[in-house]
């Protein structure tokens, strides 16, 4: 029988005019590694914050170690060796490795701090985790997989028993997730017991040793992974059937549309060739910082390059700017949906129009209803869930924001599109809904360009996958021979065979 | 009497100033002005009258700088003055008090200093060769007596609603040219005085006489503290349609050519001259005599006394701009 | 970023909706509290010839700030606008006095030069990448200069009647100032809710990185704004010098701050992206209701200073709590 370090009974969380936890019971064991599972609204930040003392709960009770606990604020739960690490890190940029980790509990020596008392000590904390980094150097200077570890060693120098985990490889690459997972393999192995959340399913089934699915603040189902299939537990999360969880459709490929030849852009980009053709969904992957935004980012304008040449349709064009990029047909859905995609004080409308105002004004004056005929269209089309078209886009989800971003190239008639991680932080029914999109879309004779970093959506839904590495294409994997292993190889530099030179 | 000896003595002084220069065109000098700022027309008149008088001497090279009404850019451009060497300062304080650094640091360098329309504050730890200037208590004491005047003409005895627009809240010439003002007005309990700022400006003016006209229903006369705020006022009532700008007493102070103008035209009653032409060049002559021939003044401060214009003695006010 | 809070849309649905009421009607609420208790206090407050005199006042002001509106929609700013009020009324009034006269000349000239250092303003923060405080900064010196070298230091007085009419003229019984005011706000208001122009200036406020991406030409936009901004303070220069029948050097001085406290009061974010011109109007004639109602009384000018201090913070605070209770 396991131990059992927390336990949730009859939790239950009210706000004015809303359940946001509704009588949650469930146990996490100590040492092991609980996923946390559910769509956006499911209840699981709630619960966080409850055990966090961020909330103070409605009713219920929450057990740790046996008793009963109610903390007042973060600074109570960590005191009591319960540590969250969110998206957002807390840390302070200007100063220290080592100080960031035992800050709020420096070294003192009389009113001093003690500076070699708490290098060695950090430097301790890290050799500990078997990490690599300066304790002397600034956090500013530190990549995020870097700043991830020294949250996770700030919240071991509390003695941390349970540390919660938001999102955690949201920014990390491959190589820096496989890390973080020899970490967590690690402080489970130490006693450490780690809640994790994650929208991605791989990693639940990768890292995890039980999962529990909330939905709409309610409890659904606590089990070990390994008793659970994928469609069971996604059937779960999202209530209802959300049949194959990459619904792709393969569709005659056509002419060429977009030829890109020997893209330069010193230091970041190095004689990129690429060839979209139409009805075409063109994967790219590899790791973050390996030039894929960037070369998106070159094709739509927005960023300068030096040398190389684009063809749009067998005509070479000279794209300086979005605005001719569009004019060409060619659509950007950009990285950061919410700080690039969307302008989150407008309406939907407004956000849906952006790019077409000009093409429905007379002398500048707005024809407001085609507008709003354009705007009703889309809002079936991509089947966007909003209580109007008034609404503004912060107040949506970021699966119905993503398709907001989308409808606004639909409505637009683009049809060369440069999806930027399309599905990043969306729910699994909604990311669905996107891979149906773009699946309509290319019916509909688009082409698309695919940068991701989650493989199983770029292995399933790409009919060629190109993989980049330090601003060069490293190699071309065709939808047949593509696997995870041979992806990977190419993302890190490792030989590969089987991948035609491009 | 005893201003009149003043001024008489003033006479004797610039006659022999003159004579004496004239025979004595010797060393270069350089001399720094330094005054609050050009965007008032009264400093460029001032700074006009001294470049005049300069030149009419000869072998003067005068450095003007205006410190856009900025206490501590009239330090600095002291200070700066006091690099490049020049021989003498002529000052115009923006300010009592904040300035005396300045002029600490002018007595250190042996510069010697003559301050001009505003004065340092009396008892500071410096040293002022002379103080020229106008008694703008004297000024707002005559203002105030020339509308009592002309109240007890209009109504056989001194009463009426009087509007004072005081200059620039905490500024020196406004409170002082308030203070005489009041002084005088208080010994008539008959004549009601309301006052409102309007910050020495001409917009200013004329917003607040606007909101005079609609608060007070008889107004019998304006005082405004300089010229601009009066010729704002005079707009507000010639625009108003409520007030005839003939039968409403208006007094300004400063005799701008703008005022004289009006005067001229009878829209304007009365301004009050402090002849700024004649305090410069009388302070620049007391430096340049110093620093020519070792002569000090006699007098520490030198008042000029002030003149209420109308279109009766038009012609002494010092009107040479237009 | 977390997992947005599940219930954060509910649970702000109450608060939202106070700060979208807030957001439409609060400013007019406020100025209409005010206005009763100055009127109140002082019945001749609402003599309708001291209403006109207010928005007459106001009108100055006001029409600049219809201008400040787009900049600061846009999340800019603009503190040259005094410089330009001063310098336009200088140009006018040299027209008018010492260049021959010509009616046309003095107010097309000046109008011309407004709107050439707007986009000289919008030109150089965009393609020169400052920031619009920076640029404007030292337009503001620049032009508050160029006003005494063209005015030798005096101001310049005696303008034409024709010339008088444009801040002293009456249309029937409503001063031309408060038409030119008024009707700028109007068409500022359609601009902003009708075309592309205004719809793109919310948005790159909103988000201008979004809006690049959206392919909207940022920049072209934003020196448009400028350009209407530099247009209208040289409208308000007009103005001041046909009213005051001179053209002054000091015009203009800390107009500003006056500009900006009526845009913000009004509603519109310093931070872009929200607000609108009605509220600017709202803004610009409760400052000027203050003002008016505070001489009415004959309070102190101290006191005023400290009142509409008090009242631009407190615009700001509410224009924060409406975010702070937004964002997720």
């Amino acid at each position: 029988m396991e131990e059992v370090i927390l336990e949730f009974d009859k939790l239950t969380k009210k706000f004015p005019g809303v359940v946001a936890l509704d009588e949650v019971s469930f146990d996490i064991f100590r040492g092991e590694v609980h996923a946390l599972v559910g769509e956006n609204g499911a209840g699981k930040s709630t619960l966080i914050k409850i055990v966090t003392g961020v909330y103070q709960k409605t009713s219920g009770e929450v057990f740790y170690q046996g008793k009963s606990i109610n903390f007042r604020s973060p600074h109570d739960a960590l005191q009591n060796g319960i540590a969250a690490i969110y998206q957002e890190f807390n840390l302070i940029p200007a100063l220290t490795v080592a100080e960031n980790i035992f800050m709020g509990h420096h070294f003192v020596r009389g009113k001093f701090v003690d500076w070699k008392k708490m290098e060695e000590e950090a430097r301790k904390l890290l050799d500990f985790l078997e990490v690599d980094i300066d304790v002397n150097s600034r956090v500013r200077d530190l990549g995020v997989a870097k700043k991830q570890v020294i949250e996770i060693a700030k919240a071991l120098s509390h003695n941390a028993k349970v540390l919660i985990m938001d999102e955690p490889t949201a920014a990390l690459a491959q190589k820096e997730i496989k890390t973080l997972f020899r970490i967590i393999r690690f402080l489970k192995e130490s006693g450490v017991t780690i809640i994790y959340i994650s929208h991605r399913l791989e990693e639940v089934y990768e890292i995890c040793d039980r999962v529990t699915v909330l939905r709409d603040g309610k409890f659904v189902a606590t089990k070990p992974v390994k008793e659970l299939k994928v469609e069971e537990l996604i059937r779960m999360m999202v209530g209802r059937e959300v049949g194959e969880r990459f619904p792709r459709v393969s569709h005659t490929i056509g002419e060429e549309v977009l030829r890109v030849e020997g893209l330069t852009r010193p230091g970041v980009l190095e004689n990129i060739n690429i060839s979209l053709h139409q009805r075409e969904i063109l994967g790219i992957a590899g790791m973050v910082g390996s030039g894929r935004t960037e070369l998106l980012r070159a094709i739509y304008g927005v960023d300068p390059w030096e040398e190389g040449k684009i063809f749009i349709r067998g005509e070479e064009v000279k794209i300086t700017s979005p605005p001719e990029a569009i004019s060409l047909g060619i659509a950007l859905l950009p990285e950061e949906r919410k700080t690039q995609g969307l302008i989150l004080l407008l309406s939907v409308l407004d956000n849906l129009g952006l790019p077409i105002l000009p093409n429905i004004a007379n002398a500048g004056f707005i024809d407001e209803d085609r507008l709003k005929q354009i705007g009703e269209e889309m809002v079936e089309a991509m089947n966007i869930k909003t209580p109007s078209l008034y609404q503004r886009v912060m107040y949506l989800s970021g699966g119905n924001q993503q398709k907001v971003v989308l409808g606004k190239w639909f409505a637009r008639k683009c049809d060369i599109y440069l999806f930027d991680e399309p599905t990043r932080g969306i729910d699994v029914g909604a990311k669905v809904e996107i891979y149906q999109l773009m699946n309509r879309l290319v019916s509909e004779g688009a082409a698309i360009i695919m940068v991701s970093s989650e493989l199983p959506e770029i292995l399933a839904m790409s009919d060629r996958i190109l993989v980049m590495r330090e601003g060069k294409i490293a190699g071309e994997v065709n939808r047949e021979e593509a696997n995870q292993e041979l992806i990977l190889n190419l993302a890190l530099g490792g030989k590969n065979h089987y991948a035609r030179t491009p | 009497m005893k201003k009149l000896g003043v001024v008489g003595t003033l006479v004797i002084l610039v006659a022999s100033l003159c004579l004496g220069s004239l025979a004595l065109a010797q060393e270069q000098l350089t001399i720094g002005l330094s005054f609050p700022s050009l965007s008032f027309a009264w400093f460029a008149f001032l700074e006009e009258a001294v470049k005049e008088k300069a030149t009419q001497i000869g072998g003067i090279e005068v450095i003007s700088l205006e410190a856009e009404d900025n206490v501590a850019k009239q330090i600095s451009i002291i200070e700066d003055m006091i690099i490049r060497g020049v021989d003498g300062v002529l000052l115009v304080p923006i300010e009592v008090e904040a300035v005396v650094p300045a002029v600490e640091a002018l007595n250190k360098a042996n510069i010697p200093v003559v301050t001009v329309d505003r004065r340092i504050k009396e008892d500071a730890p410096v040293e002022v060769l002379c103080h020229v200037g106008a008694d703008n208590v004297e000024g707002g004491r005559r203002a105030a007596k020339f509308i009592v005047d002309e109240l007890v003409e209009k109504y056989g005895e001194p009463k009426g609603t009087v509007i004072e627009l005081t200059g620039t809240p905490g500024a020196g010439p406004a409170i002082d040219r308030s203070a005489g003002f009041n002084e005088i007005m208080e010994q008539y309990p008959d004549i009601t005085i309301k006052a409102q700022t309007a910050n020495f400006r001409r917009d200013d003016g004329m917003k607040v006489m606007e909101d005079f006209i609609m608060s007070t229903p008889q107004i019998d006369a304006v005082f405004g503290a300089n010229d601009e705020m009066i010729l704002g006022a005079i707009q507000a009532i010639e625009a108003s349609g409520k007030l005839d700008v003939k039968e409403v007493i208006t007094v300004g102070f400063d005799a701008l050519p703008e005022a004289l103008q009006l005067i001229e035209e009878e829209t304007l009653d009365a301004t009050i001259e402090q002849f700024p032409g004649r305090q410069a060049s009388t302070a620049f002559e007391i430096l340049v005599k110093y620093l020519r021939e070792k002569v000090e003044p006699e007098n520490k401060v030198i008042l000029i006394e002030p003149a209420v214009i109308t279109k009766d003695n038009l012609y002494e006010a010092e009107k040479s701009i237009q | 970023m977390p997992e947005p809070l599940e219930t954060k849309k509910e649970k702000v649905s109450l608060v939202e909706r106070f700060f979208i009421l807030w957001d439409r009607i609060g400013i007019l609420l406020a100025f209409i509290v005010v206005c009763i208790l100055f009127g109140i206090l002082t019945p001749v407050f609402f003599n309708p010839l001291n209403i006109l005199n207010v928005i007459r006042q106001v009108s100055i002001i006001g029409v600049i700030a219809v201008g400040m509106t787009f900049v600061i929609l846009l999340g800019g700013i603009d503190l040259s606008v005094g410089s330009v009020v001063a310098f336009t009324g200088i140009i006018a009034a040299g027209f008018q006095v010492k260049w021959g006269g010509s009616l046309f000349l003095s107010i097309v000239i000046p109008l011309l030069i407004g709107g050439g250092i707007g986009f000289l303003n919008g030109f150089i923060s965009t393609k020169g990448g400052l920031h619009p405080f920076i640029v404007t900064l030292g337009t503001m010196s620049i032009f508050r200069g160029a006003t005494l070298l063209v005015a030798k230091g005096r101001p310049i007085s005696g303008m034409s009647r024709s010339f008088r009419f444009i801040g002293a003229g009456m249309i029937g019984p409503i001063p031309f100032p408060v038409i030119l005011f008024l009707g700028s706000v109007i068409i500022a208001a359609i601009i902003l809710r009708r075309t592309v122009f205004g719809r793109y200036i919310y948005a790159i406020g909103g988000n201008e990185e979004a809006a690049l991406l959206s392919g909207i030409r940022v920049d072209r936009y934003k020196i448009s704004a400028f350009t209407i901004l530099g247009f209208l303070s040289a409208l308000s220069g007009l103005i001041l010098t046909s009213r005051l029948n001179s053209g002054e050097l000091v015009a203009g001085e800390g107009y500003e701050l006056d500009v900006i406290a009526s845009v913000v009061i009004g509603g519109t974010s310093m931070m872009g992206g929200e607000g609108g011109v009605y509220g600017t109007l709202i803004g610009a004639l409760l400052i000027g209701v203050i003002s008016n109602g505070l001489n009415l009384l004959g309070v102190q000018p101290y006191w005023q200073m400290i009142v509409r201090g008090s009242i631009i913070i407190l615009a700001v605070l509410m224009d924060k709590m409406k975010r702070r209770f937004r964002t997720a």
